[in-house]
């Protein structure tokens, strides 16, 4: 039913399943002091993540893409609220849920992983109760199964000795193993969506890889799920997700196949962006960084954002560009994407 | 480190903080009663009969050399011979231990009161400190935090027993008499430990597993039970040494003031009394039970903090 | 590692600290307890040096009037002498002692703190073990046995009380002082080859000025207490002396007709107390909100 909702030419070059996780307008602010208008961190996103599809969300920090993660998981800081917009589950929109329906939903049908594995487990708690919790508020098996699912979700993110750690405490894990624990918590009651926010980027260099490798096996392997990505490395994303959606000052400015984007950065923030990343495939090259800094969340949305640190800004810049209808997937929020596209 | 190299060397740090506690405490009483004047005249009183006072003096073996005194004195603590209480005739240590009972009853239900008030309205002053109503009670907990534990005491008897004759408030007679004692010495610890216990879930509601347990569904009710409060109790555990010596002062005062047939109370009235032998069986309890307290908090601390995370605390 | 940080000591010895007051709120309260003290200076340095005749001879015919008689604003007690006028000479001794007990066990406590985090091996051992040793230890014992035989007295209790608290002090400045040693700008200070007593002066002791604030305020509120209990006691000042523990201990005895005899020393110590916590957790308040630790 939602895949003849949509016009075929959207859907991308590789197959991939139903939408699964749709954001459409998504508008998310913090109101102002004694009724002033709210600050605005995301204005107007619309993303969608199919089955069987990895989502990259690429941006600096400050951009809005950590709030988009929250919002999709209900956890937005208070006094942050959704605006408008809205935020669907396999069709159902989820922006209006009451925190009991959240509670259902975290943790079972969303997986979200964070950045600090270090201080993302409770100290005094082990591997075994932390994610015999989970297993026991989302599943109904019995008592003596659970030690047995959580030692299975320890040995699908490739955690050697699983059934000795269930007994560990975080403090008895390196790092790496800690953020493998983290995975397997978000992905133990086998979500439909899995976010993961900078998941590498507290991990030494050596780790990263592994755990990049782990996420990207893992997120393709849990059938019918969709997952989100969430980093400030265009690396990172390049090496794990299928699309790539580059978010600016809470809107996104471009879309499009991991690869493609990559290959033709169509928004001059993407190619800035492209310019900034070391390469490792011999070309030598000069590491070219964007000019300026990114704008806080309160600044103006009248003119493009992208304008005070864009080469290319012209008049036309002065009115904020829209996302551009899809074409094969693509699109981009620039006056100067060769327009007639 | 291992666990229980950890355990060993924390004890082994304790039972020398005894020795020296031992040392120091009787030293320092053994120099200050020679210094402040002729112990003998001290113990005779200020009228006393030259011939009283030198067999006192005799008696005590205050006429030999100081550190001949001073050895013989530290031989007689090393074998818990503490003598006889001047004002008694009875044996010093025994007198402080046939009152031991009655100073732990009072300390035990102190802290049970202290731990059943301090723990639920702590979770609750923490959870969410920024609403009006935390803030209100704060405020209150933060004024009563400024009313010291004697005068409680105070305020409690002029209450409960002088306006309505409820409750009385002289001695250990059985249960409704445990009720302003007990009441009082918690009033020294509850409301630095309901800010303790608020100021540690508070602080541990903004851990980022906290938000990780969020984000696998846990309730408001299961993140403050489950998550928040056992990490603010285990920190408060650290505690438990300082709190002590807080409450062998308050105990003190609280069992002179409800004429509380404990040690604390006998001390008092032993030191003005200058009774020192048993003034030195009673400080050497007070130490004795220190050692006990703190090293007790080392085995429970290695028991059940996974990380043994405390070193010096 | 950050966990053991936050165990660390100091906030094991001041618990009081690391509550939430934030924002607007450390000022206003360190705001409203100098008003407070600024109250309680007046008074002292008024009524407190130069007390009515009403407070200290009695008048045996106007005993036990109670608060708001003409003349008597706290009423009289049972030698018929003005509370107020009591309440306010009691302010010499009570916040006298307090005064100089919390500057001697403030100052004393700096030196060893600092001493032990600067000079290490054995001079730190010593002084750890000291300081863990004696704070483990109840100090009313420790006051109440050299009081009894050194004798009553203003200056025996300020010095006994300032010296039995100096461990506090000590173990405070010396874990500030370790984890100011550990922070980039002195390590950089050292490996440049500037002198440790330049680094003391320069770096360590101003960034010590908040902690050591809100300690003074902190334990010059605990020494106020520890006073009036030790005169509560009967081992304070001389028994004649007007201090508040004094009064307190007095009171007891006419508990049922003269009730305002125990409130009025009683909400004097409270409202002190409270000031200087005031003062003490708007210091700390604020200069976390600055990013600095106040212990």
């Amino acid at each position: 039913m939602i895949e003849t909702a949509r016009p075929a030419a959207i859907a991308p070059v590789t197959a991939a399943g139903r939408p699964i996780l749709e954001i459409e307008g998504l508008r998310v602010g913090f109101p102002g002091p004694g009724g002033n208008p709210p600050t605005v961190v995301l204005d107007g996103v619309d993303l969608t993540i199919r089955q069987g599809e990895i989502l990259g969300l690429v941006g600096e920090s400050g951009s809005g893409k950590s709030m988009l993660a929250l919002a999709a998981m209900g956890l937005l800081p208070a006094p942050g609220r959704v605006l408008s917009g809205a935020i669907r589950i396999e069709g159902r929109d989820l922006t209006s849920l009451s925190e009991r329906a959240w509670q259902q939903l975290r943790g079972g049908t969303l997986g979200m992983v964070f950045q600090d594995p270090m201080t993302g487990l409770n100290p005094v708690r082990s591997i075994g109760a932390t994610l015999g919790e989970s297993i026991r508020r989302h599943q109904r098996v019995a008592a003596s199964d659970v030690a047995r699912i959580a030692e299975a979700a320890l040995r699908a993110v490739g955690i050697p000795a699983a059934r000795e750690r269930l007994s560990a405490y975080p403090h008895q894990l390196s790092g790496g193993l800690r953020q493998r624990v983290m995975i397997a918590l978000a992905l133990v009651n086998r979500p439909r969506v899995i976010i993961a926010d900078e998941p590498t980027t507290a991990l030494d260099a050596t780790i990263q890889a592994q755990i990049l490798d782990l996420l990207r096996e893992r997120l393709h392997h849990a059938e019918g799920a969709g997952g989100l990505m969430i980093t400030h490395d265009l690396g990172v994303a390049a090496e794990v997700c299928d699309r790539i959606a580059v978010i600016y000052h809470g809107r996104i400015v471009e879309t499009g196949q991991t690869r493609e984007v990559l290959a033709d950065p169509r928004h001059p923030y993407t190619a800035g962006l492209l310019a900034a990343v070391p390469r490792f495939d011999g070309r030598g090259r000069r590491l070219v960084p964007i000019p300026g800094q990114p704008p806080g969340p309160a600044a103006e949305r009248i003119s493009c954002s992208f304008r005070p640190r864009c080469a290319r800004a012209s008049e036309a810049c002065s009115a904020a560009p829209a996302l551009s209808p899809p074409v094969q997937g693509r699109s981009v929020a620039c006056h100067h994407s060769g327009g007639g596209q | 480190m291992n666990r229980g190299a950890a355990l060993r060397a924390a004890l082994a740090k304790r039972l020398t903080e005894l020795l020296v506690l031992l040392f120091a405490i009787s030293t320092l009483l053994f120099f200050l009663l020679r210094l402040g004047g002729d112990p003998a005249m001290l113990m005779a009183g200020d009228e006393a009969d030259p011939e009283v006072v030198a067999l006192i003096r005799a008696q005590y073996g205050l006429d030999a050399p100081l550190w001949v005194q001073y050895l013989r004195y530290v031989v007689a603590m090393l074998s818990l011979d503490f003598g006889t209480s001047l004002s008694t005739g009875r044996d010093a240590l025994g007198l402080v231990l046939e009152r031991l009972g009655s100073t732990l009853l009072l300390a035990g239900l102190a802290v049970a009161i202290t731990t059943a008030i301090a723990v639920p309205l702590g979770a609750w002053l923490g959870y969410r400190p920024e609403r009006g109503d935390r803030q209100a009670v704060n405020a209150v907990v933060f004024v009563l935090q400024g009313i010291p534990g004697y005068i409680v005491g105070l305020l409690l008897i002029q209450l409960f027993v002088v306006e309505l004759r409820w409750l009385t408030s002289i001695g250990n007679q059985g249960l409704s008499s445990w009720i302003l004692p007990s009441f009082t010495l918690a009033s020294f610890l509850v409301p630095k430990m309901v800010r303790v216990i608020a100021a540690n879930v508070a602080e541990a509601m903004r851990e980022d597993y906290i938000r990780t347990a969020r984000a696998t569904g846990a309730s408001g009710r299961e993140l403050l039970l489950f998550h928040a409060l056992p990490n603010a109790v285990l920190g408060a555990t650290a505690l438990i040494g300082t709190q002590f010596a807080f409450l062998m002062s308050g105990s003190l005062i609280t069992e002179v003031i409800f004429a509380w047939p404990g040690f604390g109370a006998l001390l008092v009235a032993s030191v003005t009394r200058l009774d020192f032998p048993v003034v030195q069986a009673a400080v050497f309890m007070i130490a004795v039970l220190v050692f006990l307290v703190n090293a007790g908090t080392d085995v429970l601390f290695s028991l059940i903090d996974p990380r043994l995370r405390r070193q010096t605390a | 590692m950050t966990t053991a940080d936050r165990s660390g000591a100091p906030r094991a010895l001041l618990p009081r600290l690391r509550l939430w007051p934030a924002g607007g709120a450390g000022t206003a309260m360190l705001g409203i307890g100098l008003v407070m003290v600024a109250v309680l200076l007046v008074l002292a340095l008024t009524v407190g040096l130069n007390p009515p005749r009403e407070a200290l001879t009695g008048n045996l015919r106007l005993r036990f009037r109670p608060p708001g008689t003409e003349g008597y604003l706290m009423g009289t007690d049972q030698l018929g002498r003005s509370v107020a006028g009591r309440v306010g000479a009691g302010m010499v001794w009570s916040l006298g002692i307090a005064l100089v007990a919390a500057t001697l066990a403030l100052a004393l406590g700096t030196v060893l703190g600092l001493i032990a985090a600067w000079v290490p091996g054995w001079p730190r051992r010593v002084i750890r073990t000291l300081i863990d040793t004696v704070i483990a230890f109840p100090s009313l014992v420790i006051a109440v046995t050299v009081i009894a035989i050194m004798g009553r007295g203003f200056w025996t209790l300020a010095i006994t009380l300032g010296l039995a608290t100096c461990p506090i002090a000590a173990r405070v400045v010396y874990a500030e002082a370790m984890s100011l040693a550990r922070r980039d700008y002195v390590v950089a200070a050292q490996l440049a080859g500037v002198g440790s007593t330049t680094i003391l002066a320069t770096h360590v002791l101003p960034a010590l000025r908040p902690t050591l604030l809100t300690m003074f305020a902190f334990t010059f509120a605990d020494m106020l207490v520890a006073e009036s209990a030790l005169s509560f006691l009967g081992l304070g000042v001389p028994l004649t002396a007007p201090s508040w523990g004094n009064m307190l201990s007095e009171s007891r005895e006419f508990l049922v007709e003269a009730p305002w005899l125990m409130l009025a020393p009683a909400g004097a110590i409270v409202f002190a107390v409270v000031a200087l916590n005031l003062i003490g957790d708007g210091i700390a308040a604020r200069a976390r909100r600055r990013g600095r630790s106040a212990m």
